[in-house]
């Protein structure tokens, strides 16, 4: 097997006029995208009057007290605890969805046994239930388990392999590497365990860093279920600590809530550019098909 | 769902390799690789799936305890029920118009983002920058704020002459306006057609030039049937995520599903019933008339697949 | 009923565990070295919060052996979220109840009758006020503070128009006339009157008190026929189209914040809204921001009447029902609780709390307690808690507007399809 080296797709190849053209458009459609992001930004420096009722993208003055607010924490919870909560869970959802998805989609794309269609049927049907829909039923379980108001509801589904998404992606990718990767560990003499480890896993590497990235982004946005499950304010995470700031029935605080969603936002940011990298670079070493 | 629906993911033939192992121990491999999915499955899936079946047959007030009537919720769906159909027809036009344009995207920008060499890093995260977000309520007010009346989006088309005024406020506009707050945040796919892409090997792009094949012959002939599985697994859980839409909606419309319920899409409405009305039983029926139409449209899309994604995997087993 | 549900939520356990980890359906036990823990939740804001937070460690200092745990969430999602804990049979032990809360939750076994426990006092509120937390002639629930409907506007401007000032005894005939004149007046520089009020069942309920009639009879059956809604609703859908209230696309910008009604966005002069949240409107009227009563029927009947802001209940499960019982009383009828509290929930229901904590208020708590003042004893008793199954019949009757104010269906057509909806939530 030849290292592939990094790919040149066609439009690479045209002269540098075609080059300009093309990083031309990207930062035009870019400046349309980032245009909202920059109002969510803006806004949190807004003055209470101007949060909801102005239209226009800066604020009159810039209103730093929305950050010192935020930053003072909610219901006596300081924003480091917050912030502690918040990491903690993500990082327990990456693990056990890195771990647990991982090895499920292993017996699905490389693995034969009995009812493997049939359970692979149910896995994608498990994906097309409205979640709203079993939410009652789940809360009895995980009430009768002793686990409300603890982080297990929002962590040990994904060390089973719930988020049966990311089991469907590492299986699509999984398909796409060469038999003969695992024959030629098989007749080195390596079990099916040894060939998952050192063989699959390596070469799966860019669709466990998609599953890393997605995992924490959305368990770190997942309002509802930390609502759901988590009753002690010391609990609460950045997520649910920001809408309490919102109420319908008295005032509520917008700046401050924009300024913490801000704030709320720079982890997966820093997540995102962490990792992000090693998305295409460890698919392109990989060496994928010979 | 049926097993008919979705094929096993190995369409390949059976390992070559299949043969030297003892069937009995690669059997029980597998189970040991399963065996957290099982559990998490059986526990935490089927059986909350299971009751909730139930519950769709039952009057189930979420206090008192579930009182059967068949098909009663059913019936009334499907017949009585006018703001059901509403709630259909929205979630159709909401696929129909954010599947097709946020793929679209994501697959032109990968693109785009495969043929830069400089500044890679930059654009992928800038472009992923607006997915990070989620539909948190803090870009639900911005989402408000421009595409108001007189709001940022307003002020440009009037600039240009075109004056429709607030989207989120007209019956017509407001679903368009949600819909594209999910193709905004396109970088979920795009993240997925990257890695796909750069699975293509670079040698057929080097052959092709050699045989002096255009941009769109390249583009057609090798990006196309190389990234279909990629490009097949994005469809499949757009579609499939697309019908469930939920949040961008309750966000847009303040959790309202307005004006005049044209954002009242179908999982918005099945949390109405379910928790605000307080009819669980009617919310569960309305859950599993969906995976039923969900597992329809993924069916025909597995069937569909046969004859447009290819296998890189059955390739190689073939050039040998 | 309690039996009943019980047993069903057992069964419903029984089910969903496969005889694996059962752990029993009674409730838990004291809590760890024989202190007492009690949960409690309320929805609100950060300074509610503040408050509430003060005044329980006030009342465990004083009961060292009872420890409460205590979470707060916004109005919508606590609905959800408490609704999923009821449903699985683990409701806290002591909550803050929505009127419309009051009647399933009892019903339904979730709430303890407070009414058996003497720790608890009641004498110090209005009889009438206290009447809404009752079902079945027990005492399920008590209201913690009252708030008042009112019309908030920018008088600075309603002078302007050379509109007169609204009185005592308007009735909704000055309203409406007001209303035109305010939006045809040019110093009004195109702002409508005030907010469609065909959108809102609050306002529809004062109306139709104002003509002796009621949302809900006393047998828990529509109070009101298809005609009654019709005719409101062919009433303001005229206003709005003679301009004299906001369009369809202003209306449907509400989102139960004040920024985004009418007045808040500046395109109206006045705004049907609760006392309590009148206070937002300060920061975006000013100083012109008065607040007059709501009109009245062609016969001088007021509508008007003090309603429960909020309630305190407790758990039917609960194990510590007289802790809970003390809490709630603590909450409700101690005066150094009362004044660490203030007006955060609405103006206090306990008459001598009321007394003490009014001359201490400040800022728009202040106007809040005047407007209310100069209803005092003037006011016919508040409706009883509303039916199950209204939980839903607000947000019904704001969409079903919404298709009378878009003109896809005639007041008429909409008045039948409400109708239709509630006698089904009803169950009639």
């Amino acid at each position: 097997m030849t290292t592939a080296p990094m790919t040149t797709a066609p439009a690479a190849r045209r002269r540098p006029t075609g080059r300009i053209v093309l990083h031309i458009c990207l930062i035009a459609v870019l400046l349309v995208m980032l245009y909202p992001l920059a109002w969510l930004l803006a806004t949190s420096f807004k003055p209470a009057d101007e949060v909801i009722a102005s239209l226009k993208l800066l604020p009159s003055h810039f209103e730093w007290g929305n950050y010192s607010t935020a930053l003072d924490g909610v219901n006596e919870v300081s924003v480091g605890r917050l912030l502690w909560n918040s990491l903690l869970i993500a990082c327990g959802a990456v693990l056990g969805n890195v771990i647990s998805c991982s090895l499920a989609a292993y017996a699905f794309a490389r693995l034969r046994f009995r009812m493997r269609g049939p359970l692979f049927a149910f896995m994608i049907a498990t994906i097309m239930l409205p979640h709203h829909a079993i939410l009652i039923p789940q809360y009895i379980i995980f009430n009768q388990l002793g686990m409300v108001n603890t982080y297990w509801p929002m962590i040990l589904p994904k060390f089973l392999a719930t988020d049966a998404f990311f089991v469907f992606l590492i299986v699509q990718f999984m398909r796409g590497l060469p038999r003969e990767l695992e024959e030629a560990a098989r007749i080195d003499g390596c079990g099916p365990f040894r060939s998952f480890f050192s063989v699959i896993l390596p070469l799966t590497r860019p669709a466990l860093i998609t599953t890393a990235i997605f995992t924490f982004i959305w368990t770190w946005n997942d309002f509802f279920t930390q609502l759901i499950y988590l009753f002690e304010p010391e609990k609460f995470t950045l997520t649910l600590a920001l809408r309490s700031f919102v109420d319908a029935s008295s005032q509520s605080a917008f700046g401050p809530m924009f300024a913490m969603s801000v704030f709320a936002l720079l982890p997966i940011v820093l997540f995102f550019l962490a990792f992000q990298r090693f998305l295409v670079e460890g698919m392109a070493s990989s060496g994928l098909k010979g | 769902m049926t097993a008919t629906a979705t094929r096993p993911p190995d369409a390949a033939p059976p390992a070559t390799g299949g043969r030297r192992t003892p069937k009995r121990e690669r059997q029980g491999a597998a189970w040991v690789f399963l065996s957290p999915w099982v559990l998490g499955a059986a526990v935490l899936t089927l059986l909350p799936m299971a009751v909730s079946l139930y519950l769709s047959f039952t009057d189930y007030d979420m206090f008192d305890a579930p009182r059967w009537i068949g098909f009663r919720n059913y019936t009334q769906m499907f017949t009585e029920d006018p703001r059901y159909w509403r709630s259909v027809i929205t979630t159709l036009t909401y696929v129909v118009i954010a599947v097709p344009l946020q793929l679209l995207l994501a697959l032109a920008v990968a693109i785009a983002l495969k043929s830069v060499r400089r500044g890679k890093g930059f654009y992928r995260s800038a472009f992923y920058a607006p997915s990070l977000l989620g539909a948190s309520m803090s870009i639900a007010l911005v989402w408000r704020a421009i595409f108001n009346d007189g709001g940022s989006v307003d002020n440009l088309l009037s600039g240009m002459g075109i004056d429709i005024g607030g989207w989120i406020n007209k019956p017509g506009w407001a679903i368009l306006s949600v819909a594209l707050l999910t193709i905004w945040q396109f970088g979920a796919p795009m993240v997925i057609f990257l890695a796909g892409l750069q699975q293509i090997p670079a040698e057929l792009y080097e052959a092709a030039a050699v045989d002096g094949a255009s941009w769109w012959r390249q583009f057609r002939s090798i990006t196309i049937p190389m990234l279909s599985p990629v490009l097949f697994f994005n469809l499949v859980l757009q579609m499939i995520q697309a019908f469930q839409v939920f949040t961008p909606a309750f966000a847009v419309s303040a959790g309202r599903g307005g004006p005049a319920d044209s954002t009242l899409v179908y999982t918005l409405y099945l949390y109405d019933r379910g928790f605000t009305a307080s009819h669980m039983g009617y919310a569960s029926a309305m859950a599993w008339a969906l995976l039923l139409a969900i597992g329809v449209v993924t069916a025909v899309l597995f069937r569909t697949s046969r004859s447009w994604v290819f296998y890189a995997n059955d390739n190689d087993e073939g050039a040998r | 009923m309690r039996a009943n549900r019980t047993r069903a939520s057992c069964a419903l356990a029984l089910v969903l565990t496969l005889g694996g980890t059962l752990t029993g359906c009674g409730g838990d036990g004291g809590g760890p070295g024989g202190k007492v823990r009690l949960q409690f939740t309320w929805w609100g804001n950060p300074d509610r919060a503040a408050r509430t937070e003060k005044a329980v460690k006030l009342f465990e200092r004083r009961h060292p052996d009872i420890d409460i745990t205590t979470s707060f969430a916004g109005f919508d999602t606590y609905l959800a979220k408490l609704a999923t804990q009821a449903a699985g049979g683990d409701a806290p032990d002591v909550m803050q109840l929505d009127y419309r809360q009051i009647n399933q939750y009892a019903t339904s076994g979730i709430l303890l009758d407070l009414g058996e426990h003497p720790e608890l006092r009641s004498s110090e509120i209005d009889r009438g006020l206290l009447a809404t937390g009752a079902v079945d002639g027990k005492q399920y629930a008590l209201p913690a503070a009252r708030g008042t409907e009112t019309v908030a506007y920018d008088a600075a401007l309603w002078r302007k128009a050379g509109v007169p000032a609204p009185t005592r005894s308007w009735t909704w005939d000055d309203w409406s006339d007001a209303m035109r004149k305010l939006s045809a007046a040019k110093t009004s520089q195109g702002r409508v009157g005030s907010i469609d009020p065909g959108q809102s069942e609050d306002v529809f309920e004062i109306w139709l008190r104002g003509q002796g009639k009621s949302l809900y009879t006393k047998d828990e059956k529509l109070g009101f026929t298809e005609d009654d809604l019709t005719r409101y609703w062919e009433w303001s859908n005229g206003l709005r189209k003679q301009g004299a209230v906001s369009p369809a696309e202003q209306t449907t910008l509400m989102d139960g914040t004040v920024e985004n009604t009418p007045l808040g966005r500046q395109k109206a002069i006045a705004d049907f809204n609760w006392d309590a949240p009148v206070s937002g409107y300060e920061a975006i009227v000013g100083k012109g921001l008065k607040m007059a009563p709501m009109p009245v029927g062609e016969d001088g009947t007021a509508g008007q009447y003090f309603k429960p802001s909020m309630f305190f209940g407790a758990s039917a499960k609960t194990a510590h029902p007289k802790q809970a019982a003390q809490f709630i009383d603590f909450l409700l009828n101690d005066k150094e609780a009362g004044a660490i509290l203030g007006a955060t929930r609405g103006i206090p229901a306990n008459d001598t709390i009321r007394q003490d904590v009014l001359p201490k208020l400040e800022g728009f708590d202040q106007v809040i307690s005047t407007y209310q003042k100069q209803f005092e004893g003037k006011l016919k008793d508040p409706p009883p808690a509303p039916p199950k199954g209204d939980a839903s019949l607000q947000k019904t009757f704001s969409r079903d507007y919404d298709q009378v104010s878009y003109e896809h269906m005639s007041p008429r057509e909409a008045a039948r399809d409400y109708i239709t909806e509630a006698k089904a939530e009803l169950r009639q």
